[in-house]
């Protein structure tokens, strides 16, 4: 079985994801060649255990990104029996085009996939879990962390194909970021202070992690009435927001009722906390006692490394 | 619920026996529009609102936008919707709050409700399509300080002047009396009681707020004083005299009681459930205990009788086979349960339950309310009474 | 953040725009697992996907804004008319719905067919959610997109019209960014800017009166044929291991460990 791996940029560099796609396709495949379009860590991705090939697509056109024009670049060499990209926005957006234009079907954040081909992934937002069976030829991307990197070093060749398209879209300004945190009810991790955080500067710490990992950042209702600069936005619990995140991580955080009340249906609870009888823990899946300064940094430095 | 950012949790209500499916789509669509508008914008507020005493504004116009005052009144720009619809509207309203349930009710059934049926063309073209859109506010004036249950012998009166009538006399007890721009006022006529039109700006009028109570905060209580209030002839109701005219005015609020009170009991459930399940005593939850289970257990078969009363009397008033008794039997019985349903969901929450971040105790005042208004529990005892043995005891007999 | 976009002349006459929903389990709805697939009879509440209101939001400001026509289109069972009522009810104007079942469907089906009525309806511009809380997968729009040979933006936020083209706010793999793309366009909306507006009773009452055209795949001249993608089976998620207590901060590092390989939520 020949497999096209669409690598997964990341700012101009190779994403580690795509390791995994290429440790995913070379379990069940023959040869996987993979495309790096716009040329991102072509070099990187030869050096992947596993690769046969690398194709480097390059052009003006990968300087914005235009769905149409990037997949209409990618579809001529995208042609194995298997199509794996990652289960990002955009490499869902182009696997999907791809398969479109082959006319082949397209099953997308794979979190299991075996000889056959068997696809097994979460549906009804993780309620419950699929499995289908498909036929080659077929294009699916595969969720991130859900399948082993391939290991050690390898040599593939790289070869350059330059594409000439101009692109249909065009970037009139960028958007900018700033004051567009997360709601608590919207992000899939939650990290949230108490009044265990001592002051309300030290949340300054929540954000930092919030930031590195994408999260937002909640409030008890504690932290909120005693603290001004909290605002009630930003409150989860009885008389705040209900939340049901993949990810809630209580620091410093009781677990008064009213609290639970508006998290306890989190898929995993996390809880960081002085006091080994707090409530909290009563509901946690992972409960560490320990204080949130000292916990804190070793947590940043943790997420940090694994998102590096 | 867990991926993809959108993790809104809002209300679910009780439907033990499937009512659902006897509902059309239209009725379904309608009352999920007001749950989501109660859960969008009267849960967020409703607390607030409580202790500062205040209606808020924003509601009116957003009750009136979504088109659901007078909501069985057809004709004039009012809604037509059948019975069962008004009877979801108001179990939706009432599940956020009694006060903004009696808002709607007061309305539609008592003021709307009397112009449609007994007044003249000019008079419903001139108020009814206002008062559906939320633009004018109306009041019922049936209730004195010294006549509640004993409306017959009220003594406001108006006489006939030539050119226009003069009313003197007070209500009380009158919800929406000081934001209203019109009242329906019943008073005596030459020792008969008559309807009128009584609005906000004519002389001798005003609608001072009642203050102090401890029940519907969120909703504005007030008095009527007419002290030579004059308003011209064409102000009076054409086509009724008696009791007869605010009686049935009384029955069109009263079955829509009959539903919105079990919207305040499901609240009250939902949370008592949703607590029980969280609170954990001698390591483990409140809802492992049996006497815990032996309360909800009795919530959920009181709301389920209730649901199935309230439907099948929406389905007589929309076929036209009811009776008043009828009407009696489901406010009086659903308002009960509802009240005990409170105040046990009130011990199951505890200590924590006399707190406004939940809302059982505010549900459970505003109950206390709704059990005395529109014919007290007692008086629509005597009512079944009188039907069943043929003798009235409201009254000896001199 | 910039100036809000401004809406101005969207449309020119007759010109429509088809916005593509679909018909889900609510997301606050228990999904049961019998007898080894998803039991969807005892779904207690469908509704529009959540991704796809605020694209129906992002169509209804556009067709208010140039007084054209909003075809709300649909690919499902008997039951996902519902869904085309809904959306009558807050403004639709044409709803038509492709009548089939859908779990025998793969993306190459679904997307043949959704193309092929967005043609029919002759939309230059379509709007669809992202990925639909069932499969939360994300094929449709760009798959419809490339059918109909039409342009694609996608984890779209806003949209307005731009001359003869587009202006769409879109979080891009270099961040947020304001685009202009010309027509026609297919635009996949993440979490808009504005949440779909309440319906009021006299929409309720008047979409009970909106016919719903009702087609085939044989009516829209698409070859379904047998899908390559045959479903096994369905099953709950693993259950979550009882909670653990570590002491300390070294456990931190411990715990991320097992955040990402035990849970698989990092």
């Amino acid at each position: 079985m020949e497999i096209t791996v669409i690598a997964e940029g990341n700012d101009g560099d190779l994403h580690p994801v795509t390791s995994q796609l290429v440790g995913a396709s070379s379990r069940i495949g023959d040869s996987v060649t993979v495309l790096c379009p716009g040329g991102w860590g072509s070099a990187e991705a030869a050096s992947i255990p596993g690769v046969s090939k690398v194709i480097s697509i390059e052009g003006a056109c990968f300087d914005t990104y235009d769905c149409r024009i990037w997949s209409k670049a990618i579809s001529p060499l995208a042609n194995g029996d298997l199509v794996v990209a990652a289960a990002s926005p955009t490499g869902r957006e182009i696997c999907a085009t791809i398969a479109a234009t082959r006319s082949i079907p397209v099953l997308q954040d794979l979190t299991g996939l075996e000889e056959g081909i068997v696809a097994t992934r979460p549906i009804f937002s993780g309620k419950a879990v699929e499995e289908c069976s498909i036929a080659l030829p077929c294009a699916i991307s595969l969720r991130a962390n859900a399948f082993e990197a391939s290991q050690g070093e390898g040599m593939a060749e790289i070869s350059t194909v330059n594409v000439d398209s101009d692109v249909s879209i065009s970037v009139r300004e960028a958007l900018a970021k700033a004051n567009e945190r997360l709601d608590v009810s919207e992000a899939n991790i939650v990290i949230s202070g108490g009044r265990g955080m001592g002051d309300p500067g030290n949340f300054s710490h929540l954000y930092e992690i919030a930031d590195e990992i994408g999260a937002a950042v909640g409030a008890s209702r504690a932290a909120v009435d005693t603290w001004e600069e909290i605002p009630h936005s930003m409150q989860v619990g009885q008389t705040g927001k209900t939340v049901a995140p993949s990810l809630y991580i209580a620091v410093g955080i009781s677990g008064a009722i009213q609290h639970l009340a508006g998290m306890r249906t989190s898929k995993y609870i996390v809880a960081i906390n002085k006091d080994p009888d707090a409530p909290i823990f009563g509901v946690s899946d992972y409960g560490i006692v320990a204080t949130w300064e000292e916990a804190l940094p070793v947590l940043k430095e943790e997420l940090c490394r694994l998102s590096n | 619920m867990y991926a993809d950012g959108l993790n809104n949790m809002p209300y679910e209500g009780l439907d033990f026996y499937d009512i659902d499916a006897l509902l059309t789509e239209e009725e379904l669509m309608i009352r999920d529009m007001v749950r989501d508008w109660v859960d969008e914008s009267v849960i967020p507020r409703i607390e607030d609102s409580c202790r500062e005493g205040v209606f808020p504004d924003e509601w009116r116009k957003e009750i009136g936008e979504m088109g659901i005052l007078g909501a069985p009144l057809k004709g004039y720009g009012c809604p037509g919707l059948s019975y069962v619809a008004y009877g979801l509207i108001c179990q939706e309203l009432e599940r956020g709050d009694s006060g903004v349930r009696s808002f709607a009710s007061v309305q539609g059934s008592l003021a709307m409700y009397p112009i449609w049926d007994f007044g003249t063309e000019e008079q419903k073209e001139k108020y009814l399509p206002r008062m559906a859109t939320g633009e004018l506010v109306g009041c019922f004036g049936l209730t004195e300080p010294d006549y509640g249950s004993n409306p017959g012998d009220m003594i406001t009166r108006a006489e006939d002047k030539g050119g226009n009538y003069v009313i003197n006399g007070a209500k009380m007890w009158i919800t929406n009396g000081s934001i209203a721009d019109l009242a329906v006022v019943w008073a005596k006529l030459d020792g008969e009681i008559r309807g009128f039109i009584v609005e906000k700006d004519d002389p001798g009028f005003s609608a001072p707020e009642m203050k102090g109570k401890h029940s519907l905060k969120a909703s504005v209580t007030s008095e009527l004083v007419f002290q030579d209030c004059i308003i011209p002839k064409d102000r009076m109701l054409p086509d009724v005299k008696g009791l007869r005219g605010p009686f049935s005015c009384l029955n069109n609020a009263r079955y829509g009681i009959s539903w919105g009170a079990l919207g305040a009991a499901q609240s009250c459930f939902n949370s008592a459930k949703e607590y029980a399940l969280s609170r954990i005593q001698f390591g483990h939850p409140i809802a492992s205990f049996q006497l815990v289970q032996n309360k909800l257990s009795w919530m959920l078969r009181e709301i389920t009788k209730g649901q199935l009363l309230a439907y099948h009397l929406g389905k007589k008033k929309d076929d036209g086979t009811w009776i008043p008794e009828q009407i009696s039997l489901a406010k009086m019985n659903n308002v009960d349960v509802s009240l005990e349903i409170a105040r046990m969901a009130r011990d199951i929450h505890g200590a924590n339950g006399i707190l406004d971040e939940y809302p059982v105790m505010r549900h459970m005042a505003n109950l206390e309310s709704v059990k005395t208004y529109e014919g007290t529990h007692d008086i629509h005892n005597l009512i079944i009474g009188r039907y069943i043995t043929g003798i009235q005891s409201f009254t000896r007999e001199p | 953040m910039s100036a809000n976009l401004d809406r101005g002349n969207c449309f020119r006459r007759g010109m429509t725009v088809a916005v593509l929903i679909k018909q889900v389990p609510d997301t606050t709805a228990k999904i049961g697992i019998s007898g080894g697939f998803v039991d969807e009879s005892a779904v207690s509440k469908w509704s529009i996907s959540p991704y796809d209101e605020y694209a129906l939001e992002a169509a209804l400001q556009m067709k208010e804004a140039g007084r054209g026509d909003l075809v709300a289109i649909t690919c499902g069972p008997s039951r996902a008319s519902k869904a085309l009522t809904e959306a009558a009810a807050v403004g639709a104007d044409t709803l038509i719905h492709i009548e089939v079942d859908l779990e025998n469907l793969d993306s190459i089906q679904t997307q043949s067919l959704l193309a092929a009525a967005v043609k029919r309806a002759g939309s230059e511009v379509v709007l669809c959610g992202k990925q639909a809380a069932d499969t939360n997968g994300g094929s449709t729009g760009p798959g419809v997109a490339r059918l109909l040979g039409s342009n694609f933006v996608g984890m779209v936020s806003e949209i307005s019209s731009d001359g003869e083209g587009y202006l769409a706010d879109r979080m891009g793999p270099n961040g947020g960014e304001r685009v202009s793309v010309p027509s026609p366009c297919l635009f996949a909306f993440d979490k808009g800017t504005s949440e779909l507006r309440r319906p009021n009773v006299r929409g309720i009452m008047m979409a009970k009166k909106k016919q719903i055209e009702v087609l085939s795949p044989s009516d829209l001249e698409v070859e379904i044929g047998d899908s390559t993608v045959k479903l096994r089976g369905h099953s709950s998620p693993p259950q979550k291991a009882p909670g653990q207590k570590f002491e300390g901060a070294d456990s931190v590092a411990e715990v991320v460990a097992k955040l990402r390989e035990e849970a698989n939520v990092i």
